[in-house]
């Protein structure tokens, strides 16, 4: 995965050429800018300025659009507090999952989210902060829509939103400084296999949704694409698609499990090898034991993509956790690895309006050094952090809404 | 007049007739097996040896897992503020199957969740094995839900009740020859203090007495707290009893220590484990929003009695278990201790109280002289940053 740009939406409002001046030394550097003949002059001076420009809905070759949510806790209708899901947590819209769900897809692309701020709606700079991390920790990047009260403000040059845009500006410009980021390998603990389209399209990127949501690190594994490597490292492998695997995958994943792994799976899966386990622990799977894993066999099939999220988590174990939160308040992770396998990171991110006193997270994994990242201050932050067993605890001080954690292995 | 003398006279014969029982107490500073298993032996051998309580039997031990496993008191762990520390539940369960326990069984109504108790303590970074290790016939039963039962078993409450007549409760504390209140000590915001009673209200399961509890039958998982209890803002299931008056108050402070009493009535407790080695003042857990700090008492209280246990452990708080609404730690709820004595579980008076092991005044650790202190202070600013 790649992101050599970072884009932004052009208001429709700035028929100015001179609001270009905004971008200096910052890095933006792709336009996403109106085909309309009022904004012509914006278009050309942008292309001289040596700016990329390309019209809405005609993205550059090589990047993918993810129509995206804007990212947060979801809050409820006529100023009601914050939405929760069923377990009573507060539900996040992330688009992390269909970042990577578009980079498993593509794999030589780089991913833009399309997420624009409702058109009444009035954004804090924490907000922006947000919705820039939360597709540049997952490797893409979001096309940066300014809400209409900030567009018009700039445009009058207030204080305040000049404020807001530095610090927007600060946050896509930090992400844009760590270019090599976006190659890193994602951490993961279980697989998700499906075709992700057709009929299979909802239960699996919902699954994908949802799994996020409970906190749970997926490798998505598109089924044409899978080859042993892709389940190497893997506690379980879910298998969300209606239709039976070839028998060429069933093969692999069936050694998969014989080495240890679990597979989770709907009934359309076909006659599972092995022996039966009488109690397994959750009478909506027949669980079956094969070589050192486990086959786990939804009684119900693919009835309900959160009750498979959720009961996946815990049949897989929270022992296997690769990031465990508390005092976060609604948060997200996403772990990767460098290609030399000598350094992780850690991305966090706190969802709520601001971000945590003292959080403290424990990554999984044997580090030897930690150093942390914000965006408003791109140099270390000193953390406390002690090892465990097989993992670090990192104690954080106040923090903003993102938090890039460099581990050292 | 009349009534009122009549009041108290009737109070004073219920508080005569209420059962005692001894109550140990140990000065342990540590959580250091080496430190805690012999002190606990020694606790239990003062209060007649664990072997007469629990050889040949099934066991059941309340653990006190309280709030989310995701909440800590600033960076600290868990079991050092609010919840009943591994170590001493590990220890607790040792002693019972060296003591001939047939099988131990861990409870807990974990917070909002159907998921194994294994699940959970390894969300509060804890490892279950060191726990399920600690003798070959140990195991994890989640209680806030039907969990592995084929259905809830009816517990009555044989003087009737305060609140409720009886309960409808996971077959775990019904299926058991032995109940055990293994709890922290500590303060509690509705409640005045939380020791071995108290712990007792996380029985009942938020699948028939939680916010999201079904209407006509439990639902099939737990959703949020027990505001049916706190509030009393709707009743339990229909399946299950009702509240005896549905009319009575509404109060928090009025119905816990009631409720609480209910449930040890019910389901009475054979031995009462209060571990005081390190806790919090200022309330039950993290999100009481008032001055909270970590602190080391070093001590263990155990006994047979839950109300004489408690009063003894009040003592060593520094507060009077005598004490009423009104007076520290209860200035603005019932005292639970008082209720269960009226209703005749056990005495509050320390004069009827044998204590064995140290004594008060050795172990005392003055939460009341810091409550004093933190209610005169002006209320903080709520976070860090204010």
């Amino acid at each position: 995965m790649t992101a050599p740009w970072t884009p932004m939406r052009w208001p429709d409002a700035w028929k100015d050429p001179r609001m270009l001046d905004l971008l200096k030394g910052t890095a933006i550097d792709h336009l996403v800018i109106g085909m309309g003949a009022e904004l012509s002059a914006v278009r050309s001076r942008a292309a001289q300025g040596g700016l990329h420009v390309s019209a809405p809905g005609a993205p550059p070759v090589g990047v993918e659009i993810v129509k995206g949510e804007w990212p947060g806790v979801k809050m409820e209708r006529a100023g009601g507090g914050a939405g929760a899901g069923p377990t009573g947590n507060p539900w996040v819209d992330s688009n992390g999952w269909a970042i990577r769900l578009a980079a498993a897809l593509h794999p030589e692309s780089a991913v833009w989210v399309d997420a624009a701020p409702a058109g009444n709606a009035f954004i804090t700079a924490g907000s922006y902060l947000i919705a820039v991390a939360d597709s540049a920790a997952y490797g893409g990047r979001w096309i940066v829509s300014l809400d209409n009260s900030l567009a018009t403000s700039l445009a009058a040059g207030k204080s305040d939103a000049l404020a807001t845009w530095k610090r927007l500006a600060a946050a896509a410009g930090f992400f844009a400084a760590h270019k090599a980021w976006p190659a890193y390998a994602p951490m993961a603990v279980v697989g998700v296999v499906s075709g992700f389209t057709g009929e299979n399209e909802f239960f699996s990127q919902e699954l994908l949704n949802l799994l996020a949501r409970a906190g749970q690190h997926c490798r998505i594994l598109p089924k044409g694409g899978i080859t042993d490597a892709s389940l190497v490292s893997l506690r379980a492998a879910i298998y969300a698609d209606a239709d039976p695997p070839a028998p060429a995958l069933r093969k692999r994943i069936l050694a998969f499990v014989e080495a240890g792994g679990m597979l989770i799976a709907p009934p359309t899966w076909g006659e599972v090898p092995g022996t039966p386990i009488r109690d397994g622990g959750n009478p909506r799977y027949s669980m079956r034991a094969l070589g050192k894993g486990k086959v786990a066999v939804a009684v119900a099939g693919r009835d309900d993509p959160y009750l498979w999220a959720n009961e996946s988590i815990v049949m897989v174990s929270h022992r296997y956790d690769l990031v465990r939160f508390w005092n976060s308040g609604a948060a997200g992770s996403f772990c990767t690895v460098a290609p030399d396998g000598r350094q992780a990171v850690a991305h966090l991110l706190f969802y709520a309006y601001r971000g945590p006193d003292s959080a403290t997270v424990r990554i999984a994994g044997v580090y030897r050094a930690v150093r942390a990242y914000t965006a408003d201050n791109p140099a270390a932050t000193k953390v406390e952090w002690a090892p465990q067993t097989g993992a670090v605890e990192i104690h954080l001080p106040p923090v903003p809404q993102y938090v890039a954690l460099e581990l050292d292995i | 007049m009349w009534n009122a003398a009549a009041a108290l006279a009737g109070a004073s014969l219920a508080r005569a007739a209420a059962p005692t029982a001894p109550v140990s107490v140990a000065r342990c500073k540590t959580y250091d097996p080496a430190e805690l298993v012999p002190t606990m032996r020694k606790m239990f051998d003062q209060l007649g040896g664990l072997g007469r309580l629990v050889k040949g039997k099934t066991v059941a031990i309340k653990i006190n897992l309280t709030g989310s496993p995701t909440y800590r008191l600033g960076y600290l762990p868990l079991e050092d503020t609010h919840y009943t520390h591994p170590h001493v539940i590990a220890a607790a369960a040792h002693l019972m199957a060296e003591a001939g326990a047939r099988r131990i069984r861990l409870l807990e109504s974990p917070w909002a969740t159907a998921d194994p108790i294994e699940e959970y303590l390894l969300r509060a970074n804890w490892e279950p094995r060191d726990i399920l290790g600690a003798a070959p016939n140990v195991e994890f039963e989640n209680t806030n839900y039907l969990g592995s039962g084929k259905k809830y078993s009816r517990l009555t409450v044989p003087f009737g009740g305060y609140v409720f007549p009886a309960f409808d409760l996971n077959h775990s504390y019904a299926d058991c020859d032995v109940f055990v209140s293994l709890t922290k000590m500590k303060e509690h915001a509705t409640a005045g203090i939380t020791l071995a009673m108290k712990n007792c209200f996380g029985l009942t399961p938020c699948t028939i007495y939680g916010t999201g509890a079904g209407i006509d039958e439990p639902s099939e998982t737990p959703h949020g707290g027990r505001t049916t209890v706190h509030a009393g803002d709707r009743q339990p299931s229909k399946s299950a009893p009702p509240e005896k008056d549905p009319r009575s108050p509404r109060q928090d402070t009025w119905r816990v220590p009631r409720t609480v009493v209910d449930l040890v009535a019910a389901r009475p407790v054979h031995l009462a484990i209060v571990e005081g080695i390190k806790t919090m003042t200022g309330g039950e857990g993290p999100w009481i929003p008032v001055e909270q700090k970590l602190v080391a008492p070093g001590v263990m209280v155990a006994g047979l009695n839950p109300v004489s246990t408690d009063a003894v452990a009040m003592a060593v708080m520094g507060f009077d278990p005598m004490a009423d609404r009104g007076t520290p730690p209860f200035e603005r709820c019932d005292s639970t201790l008082k209720l269960a004595e009226e209703a005749g579980v056990g005495t509050r008076d320390l004069k009827r109280i044998e204590v064995a092991g140290a004594s008060i005044a050795e172990v005392k650790f003055d939460f009341a002289a810091i409550r004093r202190q933190r209610r005169a202070a002006p209320p903080r600013p709520f976070g860090i940053r204010g």
